[in-house]
Formats: structure tokens, C-alpha cells, sequence
């Protein structure tokens, strides 16, 4: 392992130490965050999803209208059927021969892999297997024209999706191919950033650590205005995202 | 480090400030992100803007008092999560624990997300001079890797340079036919730099903020290139400040609404990516190896000041460079050194050194937007003045600040405004002075007979070279007040 570079921890803690004018062995600090036990954040989360659930309606309107207004194509319908038409639809308008989708159990309600290999075209489910190595799933997911993914989260207040990445959701998937379809669950979604972050919180403490190494917001396309402040969508991720609401 | 170029501030503002395509890109640039910023506020409305901004900065003064709690917390969870925390005093010991995993991982081709604390340490020269390849990935700082100069603007990079400016820079450097279509040359871009994600082994990012608790490094972009960063190169090295840390994943919440909207405008970006460690034995993708290598290269010395500590509270969202009269005249390279505007006139000079950067604390003219615009209420005004302080405190540092206004001028001006008879005196004689050339049909002061301007007087002709001297009223308020306002009976 490299670390003998650079200063060591306690050299590096003791100079800040210094600099704070303090003496060894810092203070527990009385923030009243930290102090907040387990038992607490359940009881906060539990009322999280009461909520949640009292007004789910409203909040996946308010998810329908700021995701639009934030770059998605947004297309609701409760209807497993219709919502198989519209990812249909938009890989015949795309014309690709490709697909990948994440392996997820919101493709048991939604299941589109007979519907696209009909069409003629090649679905990857991301699951790596024997025979199957890393490198050439991301070839595939590179070939395709279409990643289509599930949510873990998504946030009403700021029309983003949440992804946490790991066995059967690749972090290319949703970003590599130019179209990206997030499929959301009235379930999936929540109020706000302080609901995320409470129930992300209340995860990590009580599995004693993060569940995944990785988390995503994804809110519309890739974008940049980096030159004459012309917005351009489509940089290095999707120029084209779709929210399909299924509810 | 990269070439301190700090000195030079009054001879490059004097250059940039004749340049008619920066001023008009600087024009372009401030109105759109800080009209931008002012409907976000609109739109949650002042009052809950003003919440946000007490609970961050309370969050962020907090964290910097515990700063050494926090780093400790920090260090021990990122270690859980299966990550490495390397600590660097300066730059020179950044580069070299990036050097060290070079060597010791065989890496030959690195991307890079954006990172102001890189260009702190000219890190992408130090990786070409031991044989990596690096690319910058976001769009404006790419352009500046390909045109070799330093970011403009702390969120936009490439503002100055037009899409003609580009395309010539594309076509030289990429081999790619002229293209006078912004979406066209960003496609080039996206075109070029597509592979070389694909093939690096190396990504490089820096981070918004560092959460403690869980071990996290967040980044906050748009383009999905820190994403593809983070994601697709075997290892995954994370460079920010010491600074960066806050306490919780909760306390993240606020940040995020205020971040975005203060540098861009937008509620939220694309993307927010969180990291807390390499993959897992069971994902899909995803760096085997995370280290994040946490730098102070002149941070402890801010630390350690009461008055400026506050500096480091800064979250870079560029609001105070869009609202600045100095920065929006004079641009971001006359500067001279990684971080320009208001919040660089303080960070800079502790960075490299007062005596290196003894004219950025003079950049500015003290107005208050930038405190007023801060989504920290940074107190960057006072700082300033602080620095200032400092400075005429030091007759030995050969500072050139010193002695723009000569010490007989400005004793004699403290005399006078000490010494309300002399003070009364003065202006009477100057009133007279001011008809008498006024009057005067060849008197260089006369100008359309409406003020006094570009007034060549003796003494203060280098503060009139670039500056109308006000005319002086024909009565003080204070003979208005004894003559009409202090008689109860007439009424104002």
C-alpha cells in the first residue's frame, strides 16, 4: 500500500490542532446531529414514510411537474402495458439495434426484454456472470443506444432520480448510451433532500456501513454551458433522459 | 505549484481591462449567472434564501472550530468503507503521493473531472513530466488544457474565449475540420475525450464537500464527466482541501440547494455523485481502489488566523465573481494565480504568501455585493480590509500598495477631517476655487460646465487618471440643516 508519502494522520491532525490553538485529543464536539442515536433516526424515518405515503398523490405530481421542468421527458401511467408501448416506441424512434437494462425488480412489473427483442434488438441485462467479464459488459453497455434502469430513490422536491449502484445496476447503464429511461415506483418516491438524507443516514448506521460505495442524482440531461454560455445538452452522459412515472 | 503571477495584478488588470471581447464575455457571463441566482431567490423567497444561508454557515463554522475531530472521523471511515486518506502539508507532498501511485499502479493514461485544488498544485504538469497522459474532461477546462492557460472563472473556466476562439483551438489541436457550432464543437469534445475515459486507468476528481460521518466525497457537475471519472478508470483518486469537510450526510441537504443556484442559476445540477469507497466485490463496475488525499498547502495558516478563517468557509460557487465591479472590469487571469475575485483577493494571498499578492486585497472597491451575494454571508469586505491592515502595518514588504496616496496627503487629510473649523474652512476655499475655474472657459477642470473631470491636479493626477473627481455641492448638508431643517416651524 502507498502512505509513505505526504504526512502522517497525527502529524497532519496535531498541525490543525495547532493552528485551532488547541491541545491534543480533540473534544467531542456538541452537535446535536452526531449525538443522535439509532433508535431516534427510526423514529424520524418512520415518520418520513407516514408522510410519504399520506400524500404520495401530490408528491408524484410535484415529481411530474419539477422533473419536467428539469430536463426529464416525463410520461406517467399505472398501466404496465402502456408504459412497455412507450419504451417501444422510443427505441423504434431511435432505431437502435442495442439496449441494456439494469437487473432490477421493477422490470417484473415492467417487463420489456420480450417487447424489444421482438423488434430485432439486442437486450443486455447487467448482471455479470461466468463467461461474462466487466470489460466486455461495458462494451455492450457502450454499443447500446438506450440504458434503461429503476430508481432507488426519487426526490419530488428537486425532480431528481436516485441511484445506488451495485450488483445488477452498473454506473454506466444510465449514463454510456444517449437515452436513459428511469423507471420510478410510487414507492421510490419521497418529499425531499432531507428525506433522502435521513433514510440514507439511518441505512449506513444500521448496517454499519454504506450499502453501496456509490450513490447518483441524476436530474435531466448532461449539460454544459461552457462555452458563450450556450446551453448544450448531451456532453459526456445522456442527451436525452426519460422519467417514466408508474403511478 | 503553478507560476505565482500574483504581482503583476496592476499591470495585468491595466491590459485586460482594454479588451473588448472579455468585457463583453464578462458582461455576458455576470448577468447570466447572477440574474440567474436572483430568480432562485425569488423563487423560495428571500426569507427562506436567509435560512439557508445562517444554517450552512453555521454548519461550516462549526465544522472549521472541529476541524481536527472531523478529519480524524473523516479518515477512519473512509479506511472502513475500504478507501486510503493520504494527508498532504503542501503541494510538492500531494504530488508526489499521486506520483507514488503512479508508479506503483502502472498508470498510463488519466482523466481528470474539475478541481480547483489541482491547478493548486500544477498537478497536470507534474503528471506529464513523469509520463502520464491526462486529460481534463469538463468541456471549459478542457479547452483551457488545450489552449495552456489557467481557469478564467471559478465555475466557467472558458468564459473569455469565444466559440470562434474554440474552434480555432479544435482545429489546431484535435485535427478537427472548422466548425463555427457550439453544439458541434461540444460534440468534438465529447468525441475526443469519449475514448480516453474508456482507456484510462487513472480518474481524478476533486470534491465539494467531504462528508465525515460516512466517508463520502461529493461532487456536484453536469457534464457527466465526473461521473465517468469515478466510474469507469480502475482507480478513483479524490484531491480537495481540508476545508471541505462537513459533519453529516443530513447537514448536505443545504448545501445543495444553495451551491448550484449561487454559481449557475440552476436548482440543481445533473448530477450529484457520491463516493465513499471503491466498489464492492459484487458491483457491476466501478474503481478497485479510492483514495482521497486530503491538502492544506497554506490552509492551517487561514486556520489559525481568527480573522480570516472564515475565509475557508468558501464552497467556490463563483457568486462574489459575478457581482464584483472589479472582477467583472478586470477579469479572471489578472489575478494572476488559481482564484480570482473578491474570495481570491483573501485565499490567494495566504496561499502564497501577502508579500507575493500585495495588491489583491486592494481589488476592491469595498461595496459589499460579494458579502451581499455569498451563500455563506462570508464576510469577504472585512477580510479585505483586514489584509489591508496588515499590510500598511508591514513598512518593510516593499509593497507597492503602499504609498498610492502620498503620507503628506494623507496626514493632511486626517488633520483636516479631524478639525470640524478646518474642515469648514477647506471646503469654503475649495467651493471658491471650484466657480472660479468652472467659470473659466479654458480651464482643464471645465467639462460641458457640469463637473470636474479627468482633473489633472497636482499630486492626486494617478487617482484622476481613471476617475471623475466629484463636484462639490454648492451646500454642505449640514449649512442646509442649519439654514432651512433645524427650525421646527418651517418644517423639511
Amino acid at each position: 500500500m502507498a502512505g509513505t508519502m505526504g504526512t502522517s494522520k497525527s502529524e497532519f491532525l496535531a498541525s490543525v490542532r495547532r493552528a485551532l490553538g488547541r491541545q491534543a485529543g480533540p473534544p467531542q464536539p456538541e452537535y446535536p446531529r452526531l449525538a443522535q442515536g439509532v433508535d431516534h433516526l427510526e423514529e424520524q424515518a418512520r415518520e418520513v414514510r407516514e408522510r410519504v405515503r399520506a400524500k404520495q398523490g401530490a408528491l408524484l405530481d410535484k415529481l411530474a411537474e419539477v422533473a419536467q421542468l428539469r430536463g426529464w421527458q416525463v410520461r406517467r401511467t399505472p398501466d404496465p402495458e402502456e408504459a412497455i408501448d412507450y419504451v417501444q416506441s422510443l427505441a423504434s424512434g431511435l432505431g437502435t439495434d442495442r439496449v441494456v437494462r439494469s437487473s432490477q425488480e421493477v422490470f417484473e412489473t415492467v417487463p420489456v426484454d420480450a417487447t424489444l427483442t421482438g423488434m430485432g434488438i439486442i437486450v443486455t441485462e447487467v448482471a455479470h456472470s461466468e463467461g461474462r467479464s466487466r470489460e466486455s459488459l461495458r462494451e455492450r453497455v457502450a454499443m447500446s443506444g438506450m440504458g434503461i434502469t429503476g430508481v432507488d430513490y426519487a426526490i419530488a422536491e428537486t425532480g431528481s432520480a436516485v441511484i445506488v449502484p451495485r450488483k445488477g445496476l452498473g454506473r454506466l447503464v444510465s449514463l454510456v448510451p444517449p437515452v436513459h429511461v428511469a423507471l420510478v415506483r410510487p414507492e421510490d418516491v419521497i418529499e425531499s433532500l432531507d428525506d433522502l438524507f435521513l433514510l440514507r443516514r439511518l441505512e449506513y448506521m444500521r448496517n454499519g456501513g454504506d450499502k453501496g460505495p456509490y450513490l447518483n442524482f441524476i436530474t435531466g440531461p448532461s449539460r454544459t454551458a461552457d462555452i458563450e454560455q450556450t446551453i448544450v445538452v448531451g456532453v459526456h452522459g445522456p442527451k436525452e433522459v426519460h422519467m417514466l412515472l408508474l403511478g | 505549484m503553478p507560476e505565482v503571477k500574483t504581482r503583476d495584478f496592476p499591470a495585468a488588470s491595466a491590459v485586460s481591462i482594454l479588451d473588448p471581447q472579455m468585457r463583453m464575455a464578462l458582461q455576458r457571463a455576470g448577468s447570466g449567472f447572477d440574474g440567474a441566482r436572483r430568480e432562485c431567490i425569488d423563487e423560495v423567497t428571500p426569507e427562506v434564501w436567509e435560512e439557508w444561508r445562517e444554517q450552512a454557515r453555521e454548519v461550516k463554522l462549526h465544522t472549521l472550530d472541529h476541524l481536527d475531530y472531523y478529519l480524524e472521523i473523516l479518515e477512519e471511515r473512509v479506511s472502513a468503507n475500504g478507501g486510503q486518506v493520504h494527508f498532504a502539508a503542501d503541494a510538492a507532498e500531494a504530488n508526489a503521493i499521486v506520483a507514488d501511485l503512479v508508479r506503483t499502479r502502472g498508470v498510463r493514461v488519466a482523466t481528470k473531472s474539475k478541481s480547483m485544488v489541482s491547478e493548486e498544485l500544477n498537478l497536470n504538469h507534474m503528471l506529464e513530466s513523469i509520463g502520464v497522459d491526462v486529460y481534463e474532461t469538463d468541456l471549459g477546462e478542457y479547452i483551457i488544457q488545450l489552449a495552456e492557460e489557467t481557469p478564467f472563472h471559478l465555475v466557467a473556466p472558458a468564459l473569455h474565449k469565444s466559440k470562434e476562439e474554440v474552434a480555432r483551438l479544435f482545429t489546431e489541436k484535435l485535427g478537427v475540420p472548422p466548425m463555427d457550432d457550439i453544439n458541434a464543437l461540444a460534440a468534438a469534445a465529447r468525441e475526443a475525450l469519449r475514448q480516453r475515459f474508456l482507456e484510462a486507468d487513472l480518474g481524478i476528481s476533486g470534491a465539494n464537500f467531504l462528508v465525515a460521518e460516512t466517508g463520502t466525497l461529493v461532487i456536484i457537475t453536469n457534464e457527466g464527466n465526473g461521473r465517468l471519472c469515478t466510474s469507469a478508470p480502475r482507480i478513483h483518486v479524490g484531491i480537495t482541501g481540508m476545508e471541505k469537510v462537513i459533519p453529516s450526510v443530513q447537514d448536505l441537504a443545504v448545501f445543495l440547494r444553495l451551491l448550484p443556484r449561487s454559481a449557475t442559476g440552476q436548482r440543481i445540477t445533473s448530477y450529484v455523485s457520491m463516493v465513499s469507497g471503491p466498489r464492492m466485490q459484487d458491483d457491476e463496475d466501478g474503481p478497485e481502489e479510492f483514495h482521497l488525499i486530503v491538502v492544506d498547502n497554506g490552509r492551517s495558516r487561514m486556520l489559525a488566523d481568527p480573522d480570516l478563517r472564515e475565509a475557508l468557509m468558501c464552497i467556490r460557487c463563483g457568486a462574489c465573481l459575478n457581482i464584483c465591479p472589479v472582477y467583472q472590469k478586470v477579469g479572471g487571469h489578472a489575478y494572476g494565480w488559481v482564484y480570482p475575485g473578491p474570495i481570491g483577493s483573501i485565499v490567494s494571498p495566504m496561499l502564497v504568501g501577502l508579500d507575493e499578492a500585495p495588491d489583491l486585497p486592494q481589488a476592491s472597491s469595498l461595496c459589499g455585493a460579494c458579502r451581499e451575494a455569498c451563500p455563506i454571508k462570508i464576510d469577504i469586505p472585512r477580510m479585505l480590509l483586514h489584509l489591508r491592515h496588515k499590510l500598511a502595518e508591514e513598512p518593510d514588504t516593499g509593497s507597492p500598495a503602499k504609498g498610492t496616496m502620498p503620507r503628506p496627503i494623507a496626514n493632511g487629510f486626517a488633520n483636516v477631517m479631524a478639525n470640524p473649523g478646518l474642515l469648514s474652512a477647506t471646503r469654503k476655499l475649495a467651493r471658491a476655487a471650484q466657480t472660479m475655474f468652472l467659470a473659466s472657459p479654458i480651464s482643464p477642470l471645465a467639462h460641458g460646465g457640469r463637473g470636474i473631470r479627468k482633473a489633472a491636479l497636482p499630486l492626486l493626477s494617478k487617482w484622476t487618471h481613471s476617475r471623475d473627481l466629484p463636484e462639490l455641492a454648492p451646500r454642505t448638508f449640514g449649512e442646509i440643516w442649519k439654514q432651512e431643517l433645524s427650525n421646527p416651524d418651517e418644517g423639511p
